[in-house]
């Protein structure tokens, strides 16, 4: 099965002259899109905030390649597993955690994430303790991957943009009158956690796919930062924004390699300018999409812009930096 | 007693403190089918309190609570919205980065009763059910006049649009109940004449019943069939507002002197 | 034994406590997390380093040095990035975002300027150790002790006792309200960032004595956080009492149970302590009013 698709790939790969560099950079890409999704479905759109999806993208990262090499499972089977177990995790825990106020729930995330890291340490007859743990087939081919961030992408949109959605919309954006229309703030907020958390999972299993060989201390408090930086880059409550929010993060190091000691540094002030400076563009909510740019060019033309059109093209500003 | 199955909404003793303050003491209410209730008395009497007790915000500390004769004493807030008691805040509060319509939407999302795979699949019960909730929110909308407005942030109406749009969510929930806490806050006098048509036709148009809080007191005349008045968490006097405002408890309240 | 873990336990939860002091005052004026805090104490050591080794001063002014090199990294952080967050009114989320930011810049600022190596002060405090019924107790964590108890009966006193201590709690309290009644609001925050970024500039020195000074030592804001939250978000006694709480755990597992486990019991004892008491030990239960 995974020669099948890695022979896919190579096909493919070849047709389109995409070097094994290329690949491994938009498998990066991939699975950070992934992760990135999760974590802008849980900021963005819920406004929660999580400093442990590192540690369920290690979950997912584990079980996969606990289940793939020792119990010689489907690698597609094991990666759904991993990415369930992982949400599975996060609904028991959130479950007694979401209860608990903004910055109370926010440690308790925290203190989740550094426990299974330190639990992946000390399991050493499982999961190979600090060493790592090696010998994952390489399932996550560019292709696969590919194949995987778009069939992400399409079931968060379709998440967001119905009644799930909007209720979790509804929470961030004033949560008593959410309950005051009838949504149950807790359930809905369970949701969204356990999402995010499938979504780190999956992204944690294609990551353990590609690098073959996965350790604990990747997926620190730091990963967590980072998730949650990419997301306010591409744009808090814009998937879109995210998917272009994770390119950048990961290609532009590439690019300038010179900056890539640089690269943190420069994220950290990123942020820090976008919540100072930009909070229009990211109240801005808007999603990127063809029809609004064409509408965008034809009022220019026109010179004259009706008033709704108007506020969008504030929000497309915003989209496209 | 015949009555009693018409009463939408029944408050039997109900207490609530906060520390050592009786923010509502022993506090009792009887409301009919299609009545327009109100509650009055200075600031601090506790009238928000018991908004918040019946909608599940707070838990009485004593008392119970009968809607439509089931009782809803410490029901959590979002299954007192599911059963049928829509609100709206003293101080505004909308979805106010969302649309007009997606903030009526989000009210009727009781109505999208499909499930995750249809959603992500858009399934035809998908495409039927969220039809009907978009044509729902329109006509609420229209109903409270906003209908040129559909597409605008919420919190770029000005304020007296704002208030309507809370109404119109409120009324998404298709409630028996609708509590109103003080919808004619800052409006001139012209403005709240139109505010008491506008009432009294939604209460035709929905056959709904109406508790609301409310200072001005010709809005109160014109509007409530009967009204409440509440003195530091005490009920001074209940009647028709021409009974209540000749009360003289509710004259020393309302112009201060000795209590 | 005990005695000796006890005392060390005592001494690093006082640093935990000058940590999460600000912290909580911080907290407790703007509701949101100040996840830079722990690099305000980096800063301040490193501050230090630079008086003290690079510039050969003497160990005293170069601390003192420190100690105003913390204020100062609080202080313009309150006014340049949280002060324009806080005018744009957004969501007090966003102030933890910058925060998480700031904290990142920080750290990586100071792994580019310094490097990644470990330095430690030019400071020849005998590593003697006195000896006590049986136990015996470095003179670094007594001194550490000492200071420590001496600077927080000190802002406690300043808490509850001055007009700036009374301003402060008006302003947690109610901040409209306190301003109506003539207190200046940013005047009195600046000042907050101040006193905590001075309290975090001490922590940063004392643990730097301790552990040496390296670029990421500010995940020691972490163990403040988790302090204060186990005193109640926003109580500055509780953050006390949390602190030591945390400092005395985290040793008493280090000597008896495992020092690679250390971190998972005090995240354990955090989540459980949670769920009993949700507000923490001394937090109070707010209820937002309709």
């Amino acid at each position: 099965m995974i020669e099948l698709f890695n022979s896919a790939n190579d096909a493919v790969c070849g047709f389109l002259g995409i070097n094994s560099y290329l690949q491994g950079v938009i498998v990066m890409v991939c699975i950070n899109v992934i992760a990135v999704l999760g974590m802008s479905v849980l900021t963005g759109f819920t406004r929660l905030f999580s400093f442990g999806n590192a540690g369920f993208m290690s979950i997912g990262a584990y079980t996969t390649a606990i289940l793939a090499v020792q119990f010689k499972v489907n690698f597609l089977l094991a990666i759904i597993i991993g990415a369930l177990f992982a949400g599975l995790v996060a609904y028991l825990l959130g479950s007694i955690t979401l209860r608990l106020n903004g910055d109370y729930f926010l440690i308790t995330c925290l203190g989740f994430g550094e426990c299974v890291r330190v639990l992946f340490n000390y399991t050493k007859n499982l999961t190979g303790g600090s060493a790592g743990y090696p010998g994952i087939p390489p399932y996550s081919s560019m292709l696969f991957s590919v194949i995987c961030a778009v069939i992400a992408f399409f079931v968060a949109w379709r998440f967001i943009h119905s009644k799930y959605g909007r209720n979790l919309t509804s929470i961030r954006e004033n949560a008593m009158a959410a309950e005051a229309v009838g949504v149950n703030a807790y359930r809905t907020k369970r949701m969204s956690f356990t999402f995010s958390a499938i979504y780190a999972g999956w992204a944690g299993a294609l990551y353990g796919g590609y690098l073959m060989y996965i350790v604990p201390s990747s997926f620190n408090l730091a990963k967590s930062c980072e998730l949650i930086t990419t997301t306010v880059i591409g744009g808090l409550g814009s998937l879109t924004g995210s998917v272009l929010g994770a390119i950048i993060v990961t290609v532009l190091p590439e690019v300038f390699r010179a900056l890539a000691n640089y690269r943190m540094l420069l994220y950290g002030i990123a942020v820090v300018m976008i919540i100072m400076f930009k909070p229009s563009g990211l109240y801005g909510y808007k999603e990127f999409s063809i029809k609004r740019i064409i509408a965008f060019f034809r009022n220019l033309g026109k010179k004259k812009a009706p008033q709704p059109v108007a506020a969008s093209e504030q929000g497309e500003e915003a989209e496209k930096k | 007693m015949s009555e009693e199955k018409n009463l939408v909404l029944e408050m039997i003793n109900v207490e609530k403190h906060f520390g050592g303050v009786h923010a509502i003491d022993d506090f009792s209410v009887k409301i009919e089918k299609g009545q327009i209730h109100g509650l009055i008395g200075p600031n601090g009497a506790g009238k928000t309190t018991i908004f918040n007790n019946i909608t599940g915000i707070y838990k009485p500390d004593a008392g119970k609570i009968l809607f439509d004769g089931k009782d809803i004493t410490g029901t959590p807030p979002h299954k007192v919205a599911q059963l049928g008691i829509g609100r709206t805040f003293q101080n505004i509060r909308l979805f106010s980065n969302l649309s007009v319509l997606d903030n009526v939407i989000i009210a009727s999302n009781l109505d999208a009763t499909y499930n995750m795979p249809q959603a992500i699949f858009h399934s035809k019960k998908y495409k039927d059910r969220e039809k009907f909730v978009q044509e729902k929110a329109m006509e609420l909308i229209r109903i409270v006049g906003l209908q040129d407005r559909v597409a605008e942030r919420a919190n770029s109406l000005p304020y007296g649009h704002q208030r309507k749009l809370e109404i119109a969510r409120a009324l998404a929930l298709d409630p028996k109940l609708l509590l109103l806490d003080e919808p004619a806050a800052g409006m001139n006098a012209e403005e709240s004449m139109e505010l008491v048509e506008f009432v009294k036709e939604i209460r035709d148009q929905f056959h709904i019943t109406i508790l609301m809080i409310e200072h001005h007191m010709d809005v109160v005349t014109n509007l409530c069939d009967y009204c409440t008045v509440l003195n530091f968490g005490k009920t001074i006097a209940v009647g028709t507002p021409a009974e209540v405002k000749s009360n003289p408890d509710v004259i020393t309240a309302y112009l201060g002197g000795a209590d | 034994m005990f005695l000796q873990q006890f005392v060390t336990g005592i001494s690093v939860g006082g640093i935990y406590a000058l940590l999460a002091t600000g912290y909580s005052l911080i907290y407790s004026l703007l509701d949101f997390s100040n996840w830079a805090h722990g690099e305000f104490a980096m800063v301040g050591a490193y501050v230090a380093i630079v008086f003290s080794t690079m510039l050969n001063v003497p160990f005293v002014p170069a601390a003192l040095a420190g100690i105003i090199g913390g204020a100062a990294i609080s202080f313009l952080c309150e006014r340049f990035a949280y002060r324009r967050i806080r005018k744009n009114g957004s969501p007090n989320m966003f102030l933890m975002i910058a925060a998480m930011g700031l904290s990142t810049v920080f750290q990586q600022a100071a792994n580019l300027i310094f490097s990644g190596q470990y330095r430690s002060y030019p400071f020849k405090l005998p590593i003697s150790t006195v000896h006590v019924a049986n136990a015996y107790i470095g003179v670094l964590d007594l001194l550490s002790l000492v200071i420590t108890a001496v600077i927080l009966i000190g802002l406690v006193y300043m808490i509850n006792k001055t007009q700036f201590g009374l301003n402060v709690r008006a302003i947690a309290c109610n901040a409209p309200a306190a301003k109506v009644l003539g207190v200046k609001v940013d005047k009195s925050i600046a000042s907050v960032f101040l006193l905590a970024g001075g309290l975090a500039g001490v922590a940063g020195i004392l643990y730097g004595m301790k552990y040496n000074v390296f670029p990421t030592m500010g995940n020691v804001g972490l163990k403040a956080f988790i302090s204060s939250v186990i005193g109640g978000l926003g109580s500055v006694p509780g953050a006390i009492v949390g602190a030591l709480l945390l400092g005395v755990l985290e040793t008493l597992v280090s000597g008896y149970i495992s020092s690679s486990l250390r971190d998972f019991f005090s995240f354990a004892l955090l989540i459980v302590l949670l769920l009993v008491k949700p507000s923490g030990l001394f937090g109070v239960e707010v209820q937002d009013k309709a």
